[in-house]
Order: C-alpha cells, then sequence, then structure tokens
C-alpha cells in the first residue's frame, strides 16, 4: 500500500517536497518505484548489482555498464537510523526517522530513506525491514521502508 | 609511492597569521584575506616580493546552492596574488574534501620540487547570509534524486547516521560526548581569535541542548563563520635564516572512498577502512603512526569524527574512544592524556576546516603558543575531514 502524504505545499513546487528529476539512467528506477517495486541497478558485463548507478561499474569497473533495473524484494536490516528534527529540506512534516537500509538481496548494498513508522518505534541494528512507498505525485513514489513486524 | 617520503622535513612553515574568526564579517572576505595575508608574510620576516607561490582551496563549503564570487564568498590563489600585486610564478589551488591536507600537499612538492621558493598558504571562510544549509529544491536532479526524495540529505544528517551506528555498535552515550565538546570548548575558549573566545561549554548545557539529527545537537556541529588563516611555506634551509623557529613537515597521507554509495552515505565501516590505508600510507611515507606523535590534532567538523580518527590512528582501540573521552583521557590538562583536540579544533574556533589543527601543530611545534604552550612537543599531526574524503599532514620540530 503507498502511505497518504501530507504537505504544507505540493511535492515538487516550491516549499513542497524535492521530487525526482528522472534522468535517461535513472528513470526505469522511478517507473518501478511508480509501481511500488524497489529495483536496483545491475551492471550487464559483471551482473554486480549498485545503487544508485554511477558512470563506471563499482565491481568490474567497465566504462560500459548498461545498468539494467532489477526488481529486489525489498526486504533488509537496519544498520543506522537517525531521527530528524531540523530538515534542510523543505515540505517535511518533522520529526521523521531516516534509516540506513542493508538490502536482503544483494548484501553490502545500502540504502537511506525514511522509516514510516515513526519517530516513537523502537528500533536496533539489524531489526527487519521491509520497501514501502510514498505517492508524491499521481505518477511519482519514492521508496521507503516499514519495520516487517509491523508491516 | 612505494618508499619515504624524500623530501621529508625539507620543507617548513615559517610564518602564520590568523584572522578574527566571526560569525559574520563586516567587509569583504577578499579584504581580510589580504591582510592576513600581509600578517603572515611580516611574521615570517619576508616581504610581499619574495612571495612567489600561493596555494589554496578556495572551497565555499554551505550546501544551500549559493554561487561563489572570487574575492567575496571565497579567495584563490590567483585572486590573493593578484590583490597582493605578485605575478606569482606558482598559483594554484586543491578542489576535494580534505582541503587543508589536500592543498598543503601541493604546496610541499612545490617547495620541495623548486616551482616556488615561498609559498603563501591559506584557506579564507565565508559565511554566507541565510540559512547556511537549507536548500529549497522542489525538484532533485542528478545525483540528489537518488536521496533527497527520500528525505536525506545534508552533512548533519549523513554524520548523525555514521554516529548513531557507531553509537549502537560500541555503546557510546552523549555523556561521552559531552566531555568531548566541552573539551574542544575549553580549549577554543582560551585562543583569541576564536569565535568562542571567552565562552567554554559546560557539560549540562550539551546535555540540555534538543537534538536535531539525534543523536547530535547542534553543539556537535562546527559553526559557520568568516576567517582567514595564512602561512607561509619556504625550503626548511631558508627558513632556518627566518625569525621564528621552523616548523618542518614530514610528510602527508590522504585517504579516498573505498565504496560506491549514495552522495553523503558514508559509512562507519568506510571511514574505519579509508582509515587503516590511510594511517598504513601515513607509516610508509614517514616512519609515523599515530601513538608516536606527541600531538594529534583530530578533525571535529562533527565531533565524531575525532572518535574515529582516535580509532584509525590507533590512539585507542576500536570502539573505545568514547570511552577514553569520558575518561577524562582526552583532556589537554590532564598529565598523560592525549590531546587530541588541544587547539579548540572547528568546534571550539569556528568553521576554520582543518586550519584550527594545523594551527595548533604550527603553534606548539614552533615554540610560539604563548600560555597555553606545552611541554616537550616535537611531533604532531594535523587531520582535517574524514579518513574517507581527508587527509593528514604530519609535522616536526627537530631537523633531518
Amino acid at each position: 500500500m503507498g502511505e497518504a502524504v501530507q504537505h504544507r505545499a505540493l511535492p515538487g513546487t516550491p516549499g513542497g517536497r524535492p521530487v525526482p528529476m528522472r534522468d535517461e539512467q535513472s528513470s526505469a528506477f522511478w517507473d518501478a518505484a511508480a509501481r511500488h517495486v524497489l529495483a536496483v541497478a545491475k551492471c550487464t558485463k559483471c551482473g554486480q548489482a549498485t545503487l544508485p548507478p554511477d558512470v563506471t561499474c563499482p565491481h568490474c569497473l567497465t566504462t560500459e555498464p548498461e545498468f539494467t533495473f532489477e526488481p529486489v524484494s525489498g526486504r533488509g536490516h537496519i544498520r543506522s537510523w537517525t531521527i530528524i528534527r531540523r530538515s534542510f529540506l523543505q515540505g517535511f512534516d518533522l520529526p521523521f526517522v531516516l534509516v540506513d537500509v542493508e538490502l536482503a538481496d544483494v548484501p553490502g548494498l545500502r540504502m537511506i530513506a525514511r522509516l514510516l513508522d515513526g519517530p516513537a518505534a523502537k528500533l536496533s541494528l539489524g531489526l527487519a525491514v521491509t520497501a514501502a512507498f510514498e505517492d508524491l505525485t499521481a505518477d511519482c513514489s519514492v521508496p521507503a521502508f516499514r519495520l516487517e513486524s509491523a508491516a | 609511492m612505494s618508499g619515504a617520503f624524500k623530501a621529508r622535513n625539507q620543507v617548513a612553515v615559517a610564518g602564520f597569521a590568523q584572522s578574527p574568526i566571526v560569525r559574520r564579517a563586516t567587509r569583504p572576505l577578499g579584504a581580510t584575506a589580504v591582510e592576513t595575508a600581509l600578517q603572515a608574510i611580516a611574521d615570517a620576516g619576508l616581504t610581499v616580493g619574495q612571495i612567489d607561490g600561493f596555494v589554496s582551496s578556495p572551497l565555499m563549503p554551505a550546501m544551500g546552492g549559493q554561487s561563489a564570487v572570487d574575492g567575496l564568498s571565497t579567495v584563490s590563489s590567483a585572486w590573493l596574488a593578484q590583490h597582493l600585486g605578485v605575478d606569482a610564478s606558482y598559483a594554484v589551488g586543491f578542489a576535494g574534501i580534505g582541503q587543508i591536507a589536500g592543498s598543503m600537499s601541493i604546496a610541499i612538492n612545490a617547495i620541495a620540487s623548486g616551482a616556488a621558493d615561498y609559498i603563501l598558504f591559506h584557506r579564507a571562510l565565508h559565511n554566507p547570509p541565510g540559512k547556511y544549509n537549507d536548500n529549497a529544491m522542489s525538484v532533485a536532479s542528478g545525483t540528489d534524486q537518488w536521496i533527497a526524495p527520500m528525505g536525506f540529505y545534508g552533512a548533519l544528517a549523513s554524520a548523525a547516521l555514521t554516529y548513531n551506528e557507531y553509537c549502537q555498535r560500541y555503546g557510546a552515550t552523549r555523556e561521552a560526548m559531552a566531555s568531548l565538546v566541552v573539551e574542544a570548548r575549553k580549549n577554543g575558549a582560551r585562543i583569541p581569535w576564536s569565535a568562542w573566545y571567552g565562552k567554554p561549554l559546560t557539560v549540562k548545557e550539551y546535555l540540555d541542548e534538543p537534538t536535531l539529527a539525534d543523536p547530535m545537537c547542534r553543539y556537535d556541529a562546527d559553526m559557520p563563520v568568516e576567517g582567514v588563516a595564512c602561512f607561509v611555506l619556504t625550503s626548511a634551509e631558508r627558513a632556518r635564516d627566518l625569525p621564528n623557529k621552523p616548523v618542518y613537515i614530514a610528510g602527508y597521507a590522504q585517504g579516498y572512498p573505498t565504496e560506491h554509495r549514495a552522495k553523503m552515505h558514508w559509512t562507519l565501516d568506510e571511514m574505519t577502512e579509508a582509515g587503516a590505508r590511510l594511517h598504513q600510507r601515513l607509516w610508509n611515507v614517514t616512519g609515523l603512526r599515530g601513538q608516536d606523535i606527541d600531538l594529534p590534532q583530530l578533525y571535529d567538523g562533527f565531533s565524531p569524527f575525532v572518535y574515529i580518527w582516535m580509532e584509525v590512528l590507533g590512539l585507542c582501540g576500536p570502539g573505545e574512544a568514547h570511552q577514553l573521552a569520558l575518561a577524562g583521557g582526552i583532556d589537554s590538562d590532564r598529565p598523560g592524556a592525549i590531546p587530541v583536540i588541544s587547539g579548540g579544533g572547528a568546534i571550539g574556533n569556528g568553521r576554520m576546516h582543518g586550519i584550527p589543527q594545523m594551527l595548533e601543530c604550527y603553534l606548539q611545534l614552533s615554540g610560539r603558543a604563548g600560555d597555553r604552550q606545552r611541554a616537550n612537543v616535537t611531533t604532531g599531526l594535523a587531520c582535517h575531514s574524514t579518513p574517507n574524503f581527508g587527509g593528514c599532514v604530519a609535522y616536526s620540530n627537530e631537523p633531518g
């Protein structure tokens, strides 16, 4: 399920939460996110996954990685977290939790996103989470996480 | 490089000047830079006409997307040379993070190679109007699209994630960090040009301060300031004919990222791994390890970075830095403690980047620290940024 997001201003408008500007390399990631699917970039030369896609493959160092985005389960565990009480970005309701999550399907691959369980959630290292999505606009959803125990 | 630094102790710092460090400037940064440069040149016993090299790192660190204007919000080497009326033979800058170690390596090599005889090395920091790190982006493009839509942006959140990973892994507390921050502010409060001169912080004030990005509060971050520091570098041989006791450069080591992740996603493991490589490099180049240094001055742009530097330099075991801090083990007034932030650092002086660390090494090793002068100090290490992007420069007051 997508999460209803309350905003002072609409995402992508002045004062609103930032929305991603798709580009040639990222559009498949955001297309997947819009369908509430978390995808990672796979190098077509070595088959290893990364996020975000870089100019070269960080694993095999090819200059022509021709990344394709492939779905992952979205499951992972918490490597760190912080409660943001003062955001340098606009459009977020404070406070909120950021988690640094290592994905179960790709050991070592970590991404930072919001934890939607709220600041009162009791957290610890290694806690299992699963991907969730925040619907910012009609065609734009961004990845977040939820505690697996609550999902 | 496979072996020891060939120019070890062949390059020296011959003089310095530090402007007052203020929250907001009342005049253009370039004017302060010109005056501070003139003071440093005079302090080294030289005249402007003798300076033939300029090295700096003209980055404005504000994250708000402000544009940089040379002479107003940054001061480049070429700008400073021109505005001192010098037709420099060598005027270059370092682009990257870890500006002080990076630009110092350029300056050191220029003296060692003979590219310049006398180098004016400077760092000028500007605090632009408005909120320093706020970013009004409503569309996140390029590398920002992988972080900002998900709520992650800026160095404070980045450092808080790294720090909380440390806290959770090793049981570090805000009480331990209070002792580190109070130590930095105690030392900064003794330095006349510091933005925090005469303004120490108490443990209670630290603990009562609300967090901004848990477990960090504003006292864990250095305050944006306006200020200029200048040093004069020359060969060890020439420095011996100048008025101040020379401080020689034993070598330097840089650190680099070991992992590919989203912008500002710096993990504890990456800092530790990059730090181990950096420490090995320091040993290869200088024959010094962290525990050999009398005066390690560790970077504290965010307070937890001091823990990380302490551990990668082997000043304590992994995960032990917070215990050492809590037990008074970094109290510069305590015999037997490791004075890792005796110069006040960035938290105790204001956001002069790695300058307070470099300046403390210079002042103590040249015997010019006044009331704060420490006894029996022959080696210093000035660290800047974090080990995965920054570096360190080793100093000695013994030639050869």
